[in-house]
């Protein structure tokens, strides 16, 4: 059992899913005495599903695409990969890329002949198809590649960790424009010396570089909020490294992440009903059994910065 | 088919002129009856003749009419709580105006506080489904953090639920929240809480009465599917001046009333604030310097009583909720409402309304506007206005009560603008207003028809114009229903003043009462009620932030049948009124049940209708209730069994699913304890209080199967099932007690101390259950019970009275 103090935290999603709560949370959390409890809980599988895990870059290199089948939420072991499968990738340019899993373990991985040979899979603008054939059924994706932009400073600033914190460190700021003429979505993420940080908060998410459904923002410079989303509640000291990493989706693809990240901080008084996160998989067969899972093909654009001097600003 | 209507109406009208004309060898009694310590007008107080056993009721302003053949007649007035007047009175040649001040019964006489109106009102009154909640019984029921709170008190009623504690609003036989037409001195609230759903936004110190219809609407009342929560406010002591207060842990409470213009009117004036912050001030330095977390209310009413026939009533409420150090946010509702009631003659009655009411909410990056954000900053709100006149006319006649009038009623609603500032670029984006008028007209009838049958018989026209400018969309069907957004088809836009789209109901309304006995009766209604708004919400409980959004063309109104049927019955006690017992049945149909598909952005969305899938309900229950009136232990236990569905097209595959707010079982019990004198007649200063609740867990939806997606694990509901399990039911103890403070001779000082303690056992009720991703390792999965009071949490309340 935990007692949490952060009663506000579901508030972010209601403040369209606003990552920079910490003002909000102050006093509510303690005469509220809100309270956690992780319970024992089972419930029936459904049936199981084929799982796709791909999500293709622009980066030289090898590529992979996870295969698994759904297994009962609480499974907690390793998932069951589906291996065995026919995993093939093109594009509109008629390129074939064919992905191969000679270890059997469901990771169907497509590199280079050779070694500094540079080819890269994902081309901004380029449409990609997936398909794969496992246990008689044929499943195909189609995703475009969208454009990047680029991220253009990285900053700190001194910061208490809430308004009621007295430990205090470094908030990251990135500075990035949105490309005007179209909505751009853009997902977020960032390395801490080299490891990838992985809370549920650490996802970022941005519409046009603003909160979707919010100004048209379309051409700005991200507005402060997203600059400031990626680490709000575990501030840097002096030296660290930061690697800012972005990606751009499809409208879809925004929404799957954006579904995904709200069953990952669901919690307390305004939780969400679990809603299915979308697929772009597709049996050929009509009533066939459908699949679940992702196929994206971004660009990434990434910037690195030590919190030192030169990286430091002043103000808020 | 609207021209139809009203003529048909207007000639009811003007029969039942006809008809008061004809009665000329009768005379009229009539007039106010108040409370003799500060003038209040009393509701519901019965005024009858002891040598006809006929009477009448009080309206809501105090007013009454009885007509009688010429003659002599004593006439009893009685109020539950109240000392029982007789004034002998002479029908002779000319009407009579009887105005009667009525005493309160000293505590002596073991008062008791859950108030009725007449005591055998439970049986005799026609009204069913309907439940009074005196203030004063409000006052003792043990109060979260001490603090009294009329929509926690009413969850106590049988028929009325709550998804979780802490929950915005309330849920009255199967009906969502935005169902329930919450009414402060007859202007709409459209967020009844404060922080969320933990406290209410009416101030007791300032309410007179609190009732709560639920079934056998009358045709007076309209708009709303569910129930009316018809909240009066108290007028101001109109006698002398009187300072009450209080100081708990959350708010402080004051409140000043006086008499106006020579006790021909009043006024009180009534403000709550939390201060938290107040508190946290010495220590918010630095960053924190300037943090707002605060909510308080401003209540007030004024009225003069121009003349014997005119008195003028002015009230308003304004309250804010406000949040945040950088971000932060903040909504408040505002209403004003001014009112007429004319005394035409001894036989005809008029209160006219007119009110404003606002509520509006907006969210902020930069609640501080610090100078060095002014480039950068993120601002949106939203809000819905209405304007709003009501003339209601009602004509006592003999054995009739006719009430009629009609109702326009304006919307605006804003559902929100947003602007973004960056780097010093400043970019607003908004949704324009959305326009509609909602005009009725109605027509009903409280008929003695034998001395066993009362009819009560109505009929509403409610006729809803969705008015430009604006833009409107058509959408196509639904590739696959219920999953994904309906095809925009076209758009067209609407000059201002033109008409969008129409709708018009006919709303019958209907009660019947059959006395089986002087202590017995049965009770039967139908109620067809309309409803033009509609309220959005993606998250469980309701919050601040949903979206309010009228009747389009693309969005139905909402419909409501209802039948009830009931045994009413009261016994014990020297007059066999010591006890009131109840057992009500109901089944509820409901159509244009608004759904939205799981993806839905209801916010700045402009095709939110798009995503919007409609589907039906239906609700049905059994209401057990059972109140004991007097004794040094009084109180009710309620119960109810109920049940409450939604069908919707391409969810939960087509199949029946219970609602968020299902709950199969519900019982309270209220329990207030007064110890009687002591043998040498001095009494104890204590009282004391207890209250239990027990309730089936609300359903809920589980993921069934996960799979990852880079190393987190995602959830999948495979077969799509909605509100497949329940969570652990709810159960909580709460005790009060209260000390008087010992009264000094001479002083006029009253205080009080209340202690209570909520949740006394520190049950860890499940406010929600979820499974997720364990946030420490994303890969592995968890299923979570969230409890919004894990613990025992005791209080105290300091209150004072001058």
């Amino acid at each position: 059992m935990k007692t949490t103090l952060s009663y506000l935290k579901p508030l972010r999603r209601l403040a369209v899913l606003l990552p920079l709560w910490g003002g909000a949370a102050l006093g509510l959390g303690g005469f509220l005495m809100s309270c956690e409890t992780i319970i024992d809980a089972n419930i029936a599988s459904g049936p199981t599903q084929l799982a796709v895990d791909a999500w293709l870059t622009d980066q030289p290199g090898e590529q992979r695409i996870k295969l698994v089948q759904t297994a009962n939420y609480f499974n907690n072991g390793p998932s069951t990969p589906a291996t065995s499968a026919s995993v093939v990738v093109g594009d509109n340019a008629g390129r074939v890329f064919t992905f191969t899993d000679p270890d059997n373990d469901g990771v169907y991985t497509w590199k280079p002949a050779k070694a500094g040979d540079t080819t890269r899979v994902g081309i901004i603008g380029r449409t990609y198809t997936l398909g794969i054939q496992y246990l008689g059924n044929t499943y195909v994706s189609a995703a475009q590649m969208p454009r990047a932009t680029s991220l253009d400073s990285l900053i700190f600033r001194k910061k208490t960790i809430t308004p009621v914190s007295k430990e205090e460190g470094y908030r990251s700021e990135f500075y990035a424009v949105d490309m005007p003429g179209a909505v751009d979505y853009y997902y977020l993420r960032y390395y801490r010396n080299g490891v990838l940080q992985n809370r549920p908060q650490d996802i970022s998410l941005a519409y046009d570089g603003a909160f979707r459904g919010s100004a048209n923002t379309d051409g700005l410079t991200f507005i402060r909020p997203i600059r400031q989303s990626l680490n709000p509640e575990k501030l840097f000291a002096l030296s660290d490294t930061m690697r800012v990493e972005m990606r751009t989706l499809t409208a879809e693809g925004y929404l799957f992440w954006e579904l995904l990240r709200s069953q990952l901080q669901n919690a307390g008084l305004f939780a969400t009903p679990p809603a299915n996160v979308p697929t772009n998989i597709r049996n050929t067969t009509a009533g066939g059994p459908s699949a679940v899972g992702f196929f994206f093909v971004s660009p990434v654009r990434t910037r690195t910065a030590i919190v030192s001097k030169e990286t430091l600003r002043g103000g808020d | 088919m609207k021209q139809r209507v009203q003529t048909t109406l207007l000639t009811c009208f003007l029969g039942l002129f006809v008809l008061t004309a004809v009665a000329q060898d009768k005379l009229t009694v009539s007039g106010y009856v108040k409370d003799a310590a500060n003038a209040e007008g009393l509701i519901g107080v019965s005024v009858y003749s002891k040598e006809t056993g006929t009477g009448a009721v009080t309206n809501n302003y105090g007013f009454y009419s009885v007509t009688l053949p010429k003659g002599t007649y004593t006439f009893v007035v009685t109020y539950v709580g109240y000392q029982r007047q007789s004034r002998t009175v002479e029908l002779a040649d000319k009407d009579v105006r009887l105005d009667v001040e009525m005493t309160e019964e000293g505590r002596e006489l073991q008062e008791l506080v859950v108030a009725a109106r007449r005591e055998d009102d439970n049986v005799k009154n026609i009204e069913m489904s309907v439940n009074r909640v005196g203030i004063k019984t409000i006052q003792r029921i043990p109060a979260l953090l001490g603090e009294v709170d009329v929509v926690r008190s009413i969850q106590l009623l049988p028929g009325v639920s709550t998804v979780g504690e802490g929950a915005t609003g309330f849920n009255v036989r199967g009906g969502s929240i935005d169902q329930n037409l919450v009414l402060l001195d007859e202007a709409p609230v459209y967020n009844s809480s404060h922080l969320f759903g933990f406290f209410s936004i009416f101030n007791p110190d300032a309410v007179k009465d609190v009732k709560l219809i639920k079934g056998g609407i009358p045709a007076l009342y309209g708009g709303r599917i569910a129930s009316i929560l018809d909240v009066r406010l108290k007028e101001g002591n109109a006698k002398k001046p009187e300072i009450n207060g209080g100081i708990g842990l959350i708010f402080s409470r004051l409140s000043y009333e006086r008499p106006l213009f020579k006790g021909k009117g009043s006024f009180i004036i009534a403000g709550r604030r939390s201060y938290a912050d107040v508190l946290a001030q010495p220590f918010l330095t630095g960053n924190l310097k300037g943090s707002q977390f605060y909510f308080y209310d401003l209540t007030a009413k004024a009225n003069v009583r121009l003349n014997e026939k005119n008195t003028i009533f002015l009230s308003g409420y304004f309250g804010r909720d406000v949040f945040g150090a950088d971000f932060g946010f903040n909504w408040g509702n505002a209403t004003t409402s001014l009112r007429w009631n004319k005394v035409f003659n001894n036989k005809l009655f008029l209160n006219t309304t007119a009110f404003y009411s606002n509520y509006d909410y907006s969210l902020d990056s930069d609640l501080r506007r610090k100078p060095e954000n002014t480039n950068d900053y993120f601002r949106t709100n939203a809000k819905i206005v209405n304007y709003s006149i009501k003339p209601d006319f009602t004509l006592f006649l003999n054995k009739n009560t006719v009430t009629f009038g009609g109702q326009a009623l304006l919307y605006d609603f804003q559902p929100g603008t947003a602007t973004a500032a960056s780097a010093g670029t400043i970019r607003t984006f908004g949704l324009k207003s959305k326009y509609a008028l909602e005009s009725s007209l109605y027509i009903g009838n409280e008929q003695q028809a034998s001395t066993r049958i009362q009819l009560q018989y109505g009929l509403r026209y409610s006729f809803y114009q969705y008015l430009g400018p604006g833009e409107v969309y058509t959408f196509g069907p639904a590739e696959t229903p219920g999953l994904r957004s309906r095809p925009l088809l076209g758009t067209q836009t609407y000059a201002a003043g033109e008409t969008i789209k129409t709708y018009g109901n006919l709303e019958p309304r209907f009660a019947l009462k059959y006395e089986l006995s002087p202590s017995s009766s049965i009770k039967l209604s139908y109620n067809r009620l309309a409803q033009y708004v509609h309220l959005l919400s993606n998250t469980t409980a309701s919050t601040p932030l949903d979206v309010w959004t009228p009747s389009t063309n693309n969005v139905a109104p909402q419909l409501a049948d209802q039948v009830a049927a009931g045994y009413f019955k009261n016994f014990g006690g020297g007059d066999g009124n010591l006890f009131e017992a109840s057992v009500e049945v109901y089944y509820k149909s409901l159509q244009n049940q608004i759904d939205y598909i799981d993806r839905a952005n209801l916010v700045l969305n402009k095709y939110l209708e798009g995503d919007l899938v409609v589907g039906q309900g239906r609700a049905y229950g059994a209401e057990f209730f059972l109140k004991k009136n007097k004794g040094a232990l009084n109180g009710w236990l309620s119960y109810t069994l109920a049940k409450t569905e939604r069908l919707v097209d391409g969810v939960n595959a087509n199949r029946w699913y219970p609602t968020r707010f299902d709950k199969r079982h519900n019982f309270n019990a209220v329990l207030l304890y007064d110890p009687q004198a002591r043998p040498d007649g001095s009494r104890s200063r204590w009282n004391y209080s207890a209250t239990f609740t027990f309730a089936t867990g609300t359903p809920a939806t589980f993921f069934s199967n996960r799979f990852d997606f880079e190393n987190i694990a995602v959830g999948t509901n495979a077969e799509n099932v909605r509100n497949n399990y329940r969570i652990q039911p709810y159960h909580r103890l709460d005790l009060a007690a209260t000390l008087q403070g010992r009264k000094r001779p001479g002083k006029k000082k009253e205080d009080s101390w209340v202690f209570s303690v909520y949740n006394v056992y520190a049950r860890k009720n499940p406010f929600s259950e979820y499974y997720r991703p364990d946030p420490t390792n994303l890969s592995q999965t968890q299923a979570v019970r969230y409890s919004v009071f894990a613990t025992i949490i005791p209080s105290v309340t300091y209150n004072f009275k001058f």
